[in-house]
């Protein structure tokens, strides 16, 4: 049953979608609510294995002693065998990808909530279809999350484009079929170059295990072909050995090439300046559920591939690229912001926001701390609470003023009291006002930029620049809530009826999770997700420590 | 004097039985109308028949004969005129099984008013009984007919809408493009048939390989300096290689391999949808198998060189068939964004796809080395799948513009509201030809990569590299079918489509997700085994007669000539600098 329960929670959507398909067009919102909710509550069960990790004693069991050495819920089936490659369908989790999940079926959860009242959109031909592909994509999702063999994760990340593709281009704004094609183009562009690394490392891996070696990870198992296996990948000695030795096409050094390869991928999606346009796009043109999935859950497959294979994988990829990347990741908070503050929108200003807060994972991760790491992932899920709330948020107001003008807005907390107090949490939270969600990333990655300035020289002034996105940031939204909640009543909005009973069910929990967020970071993330990052950042500069020694001698 | 004929035994003609099966439709097509009257009904169903005897006739040959040939009239040993492996079979299956949708295609399409059903259906058979020789064939003579057999009837039948302007001036165009590639390949031949006085592609092969090597082992640098003695070994190398490049441009031509693919997407526009449907599959995977053949050929010539020879002398035939490759690749997906006419855009697609083909075509792996990532197996499996990605997206795309007459882009416009169950297969086609997962596209090209990483080096992971960029080159204009579908909606009128249309494009949708998904293995394992075992005549294995050991004594000898003349030029720039040294 544990084996089987992440198979259940990866395809539980799909069956939903199926039943979809079958019954009668005014029962879809209803299965698909239904489906949205049992996946939910399913993927509640995957939390007890890891509740007692901030028990020191206790964290070994949970964690194991290294990267990779316990994973829990793992299935592993045999799928595509020839005589020297296998691919397998292999699932797990660990403390990186737990959260992940949960908040994928969270977010999915209010998104469909959100979607209830689809024929009142604009574009309300075919909602069948809408629900349908909107738990293809939740599918899609999970299994991305959950699966460790590469070849099945990189299908699953491919899945999702599709979907995706349709719920923007098909239910979007005025400019749906450029956004919905950009999100599409920008994507593939950066997966293609994955498919590359994934086919290489494949090879290399197979070069370097020739011989047969013990597994690194799984205990009396030898290791005699080429794998896809994620976690073999990062922990295999002889594998990091041949990794760090090799190179590609002759000249080309394997590991940071391979790295740039997969990072490119991963950029798109996070999204990191340069390659974010399609966010705004996206985001301005898709209906409000859709932006919440986006901000909410593919965002952070942008960073959940940083921490699974770009760094463990090639640690010695990420010391070669750390100044660029952490200098893309300062760019990404300080553009972002500044781009927010000009935004006249209000979806465009979340969007923008979302670059600016994405930044900071980036920054986080690029420093290779254990603190940076860790603010960083904390970063992702508090990102995950406070965007889809916000950009619901953008909704409840756009459904009734058909507009997203922030300048004409004006007066809304006084006409409609509860939303706006509602409003006021979602945004301070976004803002990372202590003592809410936002804030621990936030002065999580900063303490964690300072304290890699031995191991880098740049880190200080990369601190200081960043620590100037929460003036900026703060600039933004303090402006924005002031325009659009305070000042004097408008006549033009009197009449709108308070947040609905719906509303409030998907605000009301969004807003309850910023504020415990934002309480009880350590009981909350950090005792469930602590273990597996450390021992990534402790791979990562383990390696580090090697490639300085090699530099030294 | 009859004894100096040759007369098949029953086993040949036992072999030889599907392409006599082929021959016998043929017949029973020619004669029918004069017995039971003409009737495209009855013609359809003695191709259905004919078609489903030969796949059963291969099978059941297949299973008894793993790695054979027929010499006919050429001594035994050049057994190469006619061959019976599995990779032969396969391909007879596959071809026959196309050949099968191309008919349903055609029955419910063209065929209810065409007045000349029997005349269609043989040029269509005939060139299936081409493209069959053409994929089992190792001996130039065959090279030709097949070929020419494969040609003449699609020269006709892409005329055969004789009324229609632009069916005769693609016709003319096809005729006038491959009368010239089968004149450039005909001089290729009788260069190679100069050089090695054989018409034996194995022997021609070996003794390329041997020339080749012998040109490798001799020092660039003294030929430089001096001048006389390796230059025949030179000399040969230039013909070699001109011969080669002639003798390839004729199978580049049925490929439509950038530059001789300018014939494929105005054939593809003029010929009624039928058609295009058969030869985008037919004639490209026909002579991509016949490509793997050669390939295969040379490959295995550097495993019987005495004394071993290595892949490396085959180095400039690699980087010529993958660079071609990267090109047409390249060049199809570029092309095809331009295109408004559906069947111009999948003209470009089809020549794209041929370009994934080619790559793994241009991996020479050794002979012996095992199946994993055999670069023929890979194609044998992209052959299967694309099969079916062209038979639903022709037959979406046929019986959209049977109901609106219209063949460009926006016949499609709202066709997942007027059509759904015409509009989801073709979406699952059309991201199955991009290569996106979870279709089986997707696998098909992966299975090419792995073949090209397998083999690494600069060459090959670069076409790995230009193969994924494609991919994305390719989204655009895919995505504009779809984008015409599902976001644009001018009002045009639902329809219902042919029961059996459908059933036939649903069809291939299914099997494309499930080929994606959950049977994976299975298909690549059929094409290992069919990739395996591939027929080699015995001078590829080291058990030679004396005349190919005398062939091989005279190959030696010219070896050693340039041996010798190396070491006289050594010598002789010794002395000089002895010479030098003396006189301070």
């Amino acid at each position: 049953m544990e084996g089987s329960l992440l198979t259940l929670l990866v395809f539980l959507p799909l069956m939903g979608a199926a039943g979809c398909v079958v019954m009668p067009k005014e029962m879809a919102r209803v299965i698909a609510l239904l489906t949205t909710l049992v996946t939910f509550l399913v993927s509640l069960w995957l939390i007890p294995p890891f509740l007692a990790g901030g028990d020191a004693a206790q964290a070994v069991n949970i964690f194991g002693s290294s990267y990779g050495e316990t994973l829990h819920f793992v299935q592993r089936i045999p799928w595509i065998t020839g005589d020297s490659f296998s691919i397998k369908y292999f699932v797990g989790i660990d403390g990186l990808s737990m959260p992940f999940v949960v908040l994928t079926t969270l977010v999915s959860l209010f998104a469909c909530a959100a979607s209830w009242n689809c024929h009142t959109w604009k574009v309300t031909k075919n909602l069948k279809a809408f629900f349908v592909l909107f738990l293809m994509l939740e599918t899609g999702m999970i299994g991305t999350f959950v699966s460790l063999d590469f070849f099945l994760f990189y299908i699953f990340w491919e899945v999702m484009l599709l979907p995706m593709y349709f719920l923007i281009g098909v239910w979007g704004g005025p400019r749906k079929e450029y956004a919905a094609i950009k999100f599409f183009l920008f994507t593939l562009a950066g997966s293609v170059l994955m498919l590359v690394a994934m086919i290489a490392m494949f090879f290399y891996s197979a070069d370097a295990v020739a011989g047969g070696v013990p597994s690194g990870y799984q205990d009396g198992v030898t290791i005699t072909q080429g794998t896809f296996d994620m976690i073999e990948l990062a922990t295999n000695s002889a594998i990091q050995e041949n990794f760090a030795a090799a190179t590609f096409m002759g000249v080309l050094p394997f590991a940071s090439t391979m790295f740039i390869f997969m990072f490119i991928g991963f950029a798109v999606k996070l999204p990191l300046v340069p390659v974010h346009t399609w966010l705004p796009d996206a985001h301005v043109e898709a209906p409000t559920p859709i932006s919440m999935i986006l901000a909410g859950v593919l965002l952070k497959m942008g960073g959940y591939g940083f921490l699974r294979l770009c760094y463990p994988i090639f640690p010695t990829g990420g010391h070669f690229w750390a100044s660029t990347l952490a200098a893309l990741g300062v760019i990404s908070i300080l553009y972002g912001a500044l781009c927010a503050m000009a935004q006249t929108d209000f979806k465009k200003l979340v969007a923008y926001s979302s670059i600016s807060h994405m930044g900071y994972v980036m920054l986080g991760i690029a420093v290779m701390t254990h603190t940076g790491v860790q603010g960083a992932m904390y970063q992702m899920i508090a990102h995950g609470i406070s965007s889809p709330m916000c950009f619901f948020l953008v909704g409840v107001i756009y459904d009734r003023a058909h507009h997203r003008e922030i300048n004409r807005f004006g007066g809304l907390w006084l006409t409609m009291p509860k939303y706006g107090t509602m409003a006021t949490i979602g945004f301070f939270a976004s803002l990372g006002l202590p003592g809410l969600c936002g804030f621990i990333g936030e002065i999580y990655v900063l303490l964690g930029t300072f304290e890699a300035r031995h191991t880098f020289e740049w880190a200080v002034p990369a601190a200081i620049l960043a620590a100037f996105g929460v003036i900026f940031t703060a600039g933004y939204v303090l402006w924005l809530i002031q325009r659009v909640y305070l000042g004097p009543e408008k006549e033009e909005y009197a009449g709108y009826p308070e947040a609905s009973g719906r509303e409030m069910a998907i605000l009301v929990p969004f807003a309850a999770l910023c504020v415990a967020y934002g309480v009880l970071p350590k009981h909350l993330l950090f005792d469930y997700v602590n273990g597996t990052l450390n021992h990534i950042v402790d791979t990562m500069q383990s390696s580090g420590a090697i490639t300085a020694l090699a530099a030294g001698s | 004097m009859f004894e100096s004929f040759w007369r098949p035994t029953l086993t040949d003609l036992y072999w030889f039985s599907p392409e006599l099966a082929l021959v016998g439709t043929l017949v029973t097509l020619l004669i029918a109308p004069m017995i039971v009257g003409r009737s495209s009904r009855n013609a359809t169903w003695i191709v259905v028949l004919g078609t489903l005897v030969t796949i059963l006739l291969s099978w059941k040959v297949g299973g008894d004969v793993r790695s054979a040939g027929l010499s006919g009239l050429a001594p035994p040993e050049a057994a190469g005129m006619l061959i019976l492996d599995n990779m032969s079979v396969y391909f007879k299956i596959v071809l026959m099984v196309f050949m099968l949708g191309v008919a349903l295609l055609w029955s419910i399409g063209s065929a209810k008013k065409e007045k000349h059903a029997e005349e269609f259906l043989i040029l269509l058979v005939g060139s299936a009984l081409g493209m069959i020789l053409m994929a089992g064939t190792l001996n130039l003579l065959m090279i030709i007919i097949a070929i020419e057999l494969a040609s003449l009837p699609s020269y006709a039948i892409v005329a055969f809408n004789k009324r229609n302007r632009r069916s005769a001036e693609a016709s003319l165009k096809y005729v006038i493009f491959g009368g010239i590639s089968s004149a450039i390949m005909l001089y290729g031949m009788s260069l190679l048939y100069g050089l090695y006085h054989t018409l034996d592609f194995a022997r021609i092969a070996y003794g390329v390989v041997a020339d080749l090597q012998a040109f490798a082992a001799v020092d660039v640098s003294s030929v430089a300096q001096s001048v006389d003695a390796s230059m025949p070994a030179a000399q040969n190398t230039v013909a070699i290689g001109v011969a080669l490049a002639c003798f390839l441009a004729g199978i580049f031509f049925k490929i439509a391999a950038v530059p001789f693919h300018f014939w494929c997407p105005d054939v593809f526009e003029g010929a009624q949808i039928e058609v295009t449907t058969w030869l985008s599959v037919s004639s490209k995977s026909a002579a991509i198998v016949l490509l793997l053949r050669l390939v295969d050929t040379f490959s295995s010539a550097t495993g019987a060189f005495p004394g071993g020879a290595s892949l490396s002398a085959l180095t400039g035939l690699a980087w010529g068939l993958g660079i071609v490759a990267a090109v047409t690749c390249t060049w199809g997906n570029f092309a095809a964004y331009r295109q408004n006419n559906v069947k111009r855009l999948f003209a470009y697609s089809s020549i794209a796809h041929a370009g994934y083909m080619m790559m793994a075509a241009s991996v020479f792996v050794h002979p012996d080395s095992p199946l994993d990532y055999s670069p023929i197996a890979a194609v044998l499996v992209y052959i299967l799948i694309y099969v079916f990605m062209n038979l639903g997206a022709f037959g979406v795309a046929a019986m959209v513009v049977w109901r609106s007459g219209n063949e460009n882009i926006d016949a499609f416009h709202g066709l997942g509201r007027r059509a759904p169950w015409l509009a989801i297969p073709m979406l699952c086609c059309l991201v199955s030809l991009v290569g996106l997962p979870p279709f089986a596209g997707f696998i098909g090209k992966i299975w090419i990569l792995l073949s090209l990483g397998a083999s690494g080096g600069g060459l090959y992971w670069g076409l790995v590299i230009v193969a994924v960029l494609n991919t994305l080159v390719s989204l655009f204009f895919y995505l504009r079918i779809v984008k015409a579908m599902f976001f644009v909606d001018d009002g045009q009128e639902s329809f219902t489509p042919p029961i059996s249309g459908l059933a036939m494009v649903n069809v291939c949708a299914v099997v494309l997700v499930l080929m994606g998904t959950l049977f994976i293995e299975a298909p690549r394992r059929k094409a290992e085994f069919y990739a395996s075992n591939l027929f080699r005549p015995a001078i590829l294995k080291g058990g030679m007669s004396h005349a190919e050991n005398a062939a091989i004594d005279a190959t030696q000898g010219e070896l050693l000539r340039l041996t010798e003349g190396v070491a006289r030029i050594e010598g002789e720039r010794n002395r000089r600098s002895d010479r030098q040294a003396q006189t301070p």
